[in-house]
């Protein structure tokens, strides 16, 4: 009997296809439950959250940065 | 500060062995025994560096702190809780805490904040006095920001001289400043108006008689330029044989005054502005009627050359040759020269016999650009800066009926050549005879001594290649001096190309057109110094207000992207990317709901794509007419009578193509899925589209701009930047996020997973060069890069052989292969349904036809 601490991700479907494509570079999710709910290990949620919100902020204009 | 350097000490202690070093090589031999007993000096340089910041701060604190004891005794306690506040917040502000800068006690009333450091004057748009205060910042600084409340504007050296240009003072600049701000004005801010106003604009430059003269009412700005060898050698001295460098040796005159010069058209609205100068004294107490008189003085239209009337000025006469250097010189001394024209009094150009019709009035602030061009009689080269379908042409056209000489007129592209002739013609009085086109298929030249050219940068400033004829017609050009110059569009041409034009036309004066002054490029600088400083810039809002050009509801749609299509969207990293995000079905969904949604309000529709395979395919689906390159002429100009004239076709799709050159003022809704990345000046463009809107003055209308946009891409990154210009000018852009109703829409396209899949199959096969933009125009001879306004698309563009294999009975159909073609372009169907037309209309027609050609017969001399 194996035991992974997971954790239930609820997401929009756009949030859910970055997480899909970085889980392909490195794999953290365990179940695909649906079109907005995810279960990724544990100890993984950091890293993943840093990364999605680096992912976003990409396509984000802010006039600090281009000025 | 002594427990800190007993710190300091203690901390010293354990480490003798650092102590040689930090002391210096000439104490190297003394020991350490010896250096405990080092005098203060050298202690307090072993105190780190942070220490000693530390410490200058604390005493300038405890200084503050001792003189707001000593003021608080006579202070009210209202001021002393309010510098208890400043200090509680002050932190926050960091470096840009200004509550040093104490309020003037009657602020509420003074509309104007001023930041010490970078020039930046925060206005409140809504005080009483707002107008003028606008009015004046206009004249000495840049608009950056114009919403609706608050508007920021920047003092900067160009900005600065463009305020001498039209005629401002020093004093009377940095008086004004004083009477609006809320705050002293700066010390630092007064400083560099001084500075810069002190050499700008002091020095002109005046063709007069043929003969360059630089031209001051500083005789000591003079000599200090005469005291320069360059331009001491470039020097004509005439008659006087006393050559010292004396104010008694420039020749002097009498300035120009404004007098009888009257722009052409104003009569009526120079009578109504007087009236309302009069009427208009703001009620702000206490400084309302001192300021009034002060703004009719400086800012008032008529004002402008008043402090001129009674000076004399000065001149020395300059080597034509040598205009060049002197200019760069000047430039390198900070005497810039500005270039004024007296065109009344040169009577050896030939005048030209042009008017405006008198049927023609120019608008109000029309006449103020003018008039800001024209302040002391002369004409002053500059930029003038009006929206899109603000009328920019008659400005021009204005202009060159006042200064009545040989004019130039250099535009962008081969179409825009036909329509600023065709403008002169309807505007002004000038004969078939007197307007001449130069473009690479016509070569003309007008008859007479003087007259208009009307051509393009490209023809001008090309330098190899050239026809036997296209040669001649330079020779022409430049062997000739023209009394003014008239650059459309000044924005989008190369330096380069532009000093090229500027070098070799002999104008005596220049004016630049553009509805937006950006560049994605930081260019613009270089405009100040070649053609002159910005002499106008409308405020698009108080334009709209005043109803000439239309108010415009400006939204941004997110549109959701599929699971589907955002899962390929992020594999794909080619420009593929971008065909993903134009082809979202949510998108298709938004972009039918808004057309059926606004067809049935009554709008006629234009919808803008620049990737044509995206055009195509949303325009064959949602069963609508579209325009681009390849369209042909016959099939382009039905489409577009048919939008104009025909009520059931209201929606048109148009590429890059509709962006400039394509005039239809019956759109009063416009629609954007997808567009040339970050580009600002394209947004203005394409707002430009519905700003000159017929029905702009009906009641309470309004036309509408979305943008549709796919979430979570690139595309929210470059829709929020080419919004940016508009922001700007003061237009708020909603954020549409669901649109009520889309999914009730009873043929709602792609509406299930299967035509989803089977859309993005489609565009994954797509080759990659269709996700390219504008695609579909080729540039034609003369004109700019970059510019689309051509409409000479590439005729025969025939779609290269493809090969496949097939075995000859499934290609002759003996496999039961059949073709339906499932999305057709509506233009065919309308071609179809053109029915020939009614005897009874073709007759009205005929004498439409022949009663215009009667008319234009008669009108002619």
């Amino acid at each position: 009997m194996r035991a992974i601490k997971g954790i239930l991700l609820t997401c929009d479907s756009a949030v859910k296809q970055i997480l899909l494509a970085m889980n392909e570079k490195e794999p953290f999710i365990i179940e695909d439950v649906d079109e907005y709910h995810l279960v990724i290990k544990a100890d993984e949620e950091y890293r993943v959250r840093r990364e999605l919100e680096a992912e976003l902020e990409k396509n984000t204009y802010s006039l600090e940065a281009n000025q | 500060m002594a427990l800190k350097r007993a710190a300091e000490d203690s901390m010293a202690f354990p480490s003798p062995s650092k102590r040689p070093r930090r002391s210096g090589d000439r104490d190297d031999y003394i020991d350490v025994e010896e250096e405990y007993m080092s005098d203060p000096a050298a202690d307090a340089a072993l105190v780190p560096r942070g220490a000693t910041i530390n410490f200058s701060a604390l005493t300038r604190k405890l200084a503050e702190a001792q003189r707001s004891v000593n003021v608080d005794g006579e202070e009210s306690s209202l001021d002393v809780h309010r510098r208890q506040q400043d200090s509680l917040v002050s932190h926050i502000f960091m470096d840009q805490d200004f509550s040093w800068l104490h309020l003037k006690p009657d602020h509420a009333s003074r509309p104007l904040w001023i930041s010490p450091e970078d020039g930046h004057i925060i206005l409140e748009a809504f005080s009483p006095i707002a107008e003028q205060a606008q009015d004046f910042l206009v004249a000495i600084s840049e608009p950056v920001s114009r919403p609706a409340f608050v508007h920021e504007y920047k003092l900067t050296s160009y900005s600065l001289y463009a305020a001498v240009s039209v005629g401002l003072q020093t004093e009377d600049i940095i008086e004004v400043l004083n009477r609006l701000s809320k705050v002293p004005v700066p010390e630092s801010i007064i400083n560099f108006i001084r500075e810069r106003t002190l050499s700008y604009g002091k020095v002109k430059l005046v063709l007069k008689h043929n003969k360059y003269f630089v031209e001051s009412s500083h005789p000591d700005t003079l000599q200090l330029l005469l005291k320069d060898k360059l331009i001491r050698e470039a020097r004509v001295v005439s008659q006087q044989t006393d050559n010292s460098i004396r104010a008694a040796t420039f020749t002097t005159s009498k300035a120009p005054v404004k007098g009888n010069l009257i722009i052409p058209g104003t009569k009526e609205a120079e009578k109504k502005k007087d009236e309302s100068a009069s009427s208009r004294a703001p009620g702000a107490p206490g400084t309302a009627s001192a300021d009034s008189d002060l703004f009719t003085s400086i800012v008032g239209v008529d004002g402008d050359d008043i402090e001129e009337d009674d000076d004399n000025v000065h001149a020395f006469e300059i080597d034509d040759a040598k205009i060049d250097d002197v200019k760069k010189r000047c430039n390198e001394l900070e005497y810039p020269m500005l270039e004024e024209y007296d065109f009344r009094n040169d009577t050896i150009n030939a005048n030209l016999d042009i008017d405006l019709k008198p049927a023609t009035v120019i608008r109000p602030y029309q006449e103020t650009s003018l008039s800001k061009m024209f302040g002391n009689g002369r004409a002053r080269s500059g930029i003038i800066v009006l929206p899109c379908g603000a009328g920019k042409t008659l400005v021009g056209i204005t202009a060159a009926c006042t200064i009545k000489k040989s004019c130039l007129v250099l535009c962008t592209s081969s179409v825009s050549v036909m329509q600023w002739k065709q403008q002169f013609m309807q505007w002004s009085n000038v004969t078939d005879r007197q307007i001449a086109v130069f473009t690479a298929d016509q070569k003309e030249r007008f008859a007479g001594e003087s007259g208009i050219v009307v051509s393009t940068y490209s023809m001008v400033a090309n330098t190899h290649n050239r026809s036997h004829e296209s040669k001649k017609m330079m020779e022409f050009l430049t062997s000739r001096e023209w009394g003014f110059i008239l650059l459309d569009e000044v924005h989008v041409v190369p330096a380069a190309m532009f000093r090229r034009v500027v070098t070799t036309i002999k104008a005596h004066s220049k004016l630049g057109l553009t509805a937006t002054l950006v560049r994605e490029d930081d260019k613009i600088a270089d405009l100040n110094y070649m053609i002159g400083p910005k002499l106008y810039e409308a405020n698009w809002m108080d334009l709209a207000a005043k109803g000439h050009i239309a108010n415009v509801q400006c939204a941004e749609v997110w549109c959701p992207m599929t699971p589907e299509f955002y899962r390929e969207y992020l594999r794909e990293q080619s420009r593929k990317r971008m065909l993903l995000y134009c082809m979202n079905p949510k998108k298709f969904q938004a972009c039918q709901f808004l057309i059926k949604f606004h067809e049935a309000r009554g709008d006629k529709i234009i919808v803008f794509s620049d990737n044509v395979f995206a055009l195509e395919a949303y325009a064959k689906k949602l069963g609508k007419p579209y325009i681009h390159g390849g369209t042909g002429q016959v099939e382009r100009m039905r489409v577009l009578q048919w939008f104009q004239h025909d009520s059931n076709v209201n929606t048109i799709f148009l590429s890059k193509v509709g962006d400039t050159s394509i005039d239809l003022p019956e759109a009063t809704c416009l629609i954007q899925i997808s567009s040339h990345f970050g580009s600002r000046r394209q947004e203005a463009q394409r707002l430009g589209r519905i700003l000159r809107a017929k029905r702009r003055n009906d009641e309470g209308f309004n036309a509408f701009f979305y943008s549709l946009v796919s979430k979570d891409t690139q595309e929210m990154f470059y829709s929020t930047k080419r919004q940016q210009f508009l922001i700007d000018q003061g237009y708020a852009f909603k954020v549409i996020t669901h649109l009520d109703g889309l999914e009730d829409l009873e043929d709602l396209v792609y509406r299930t997973k299967d035509e989803q899949i089977e859309l993005i199959s489609s565009v994954l096969l797509a080759n990659e060069s269709e996700a390219d933009l504008g695609t579909d125009i080729r540039a034609s001879e003369g004109d700019l890069a970059g510019t689309i306004t051509s409409k000479d698309f590439g005729v025969g563009r025939f779609p290269g052989a493809q090969r496949t294999t097939g075995s000859l009975t499934a290609l002759s159909g003996a496999q039961h292969m059949s073709y339906v073609e499932q999305n057709k372009s509506a233009n065919k169907r309308l071609a179809r349904d053109a029915a020939p037309r009614h005897k009874l209309f073709s007759k009205r027609d005929k004498d439409k036809a022949t009663a215009r050609k009667e008319a234009r017969t008669s009108g002619r001399p």
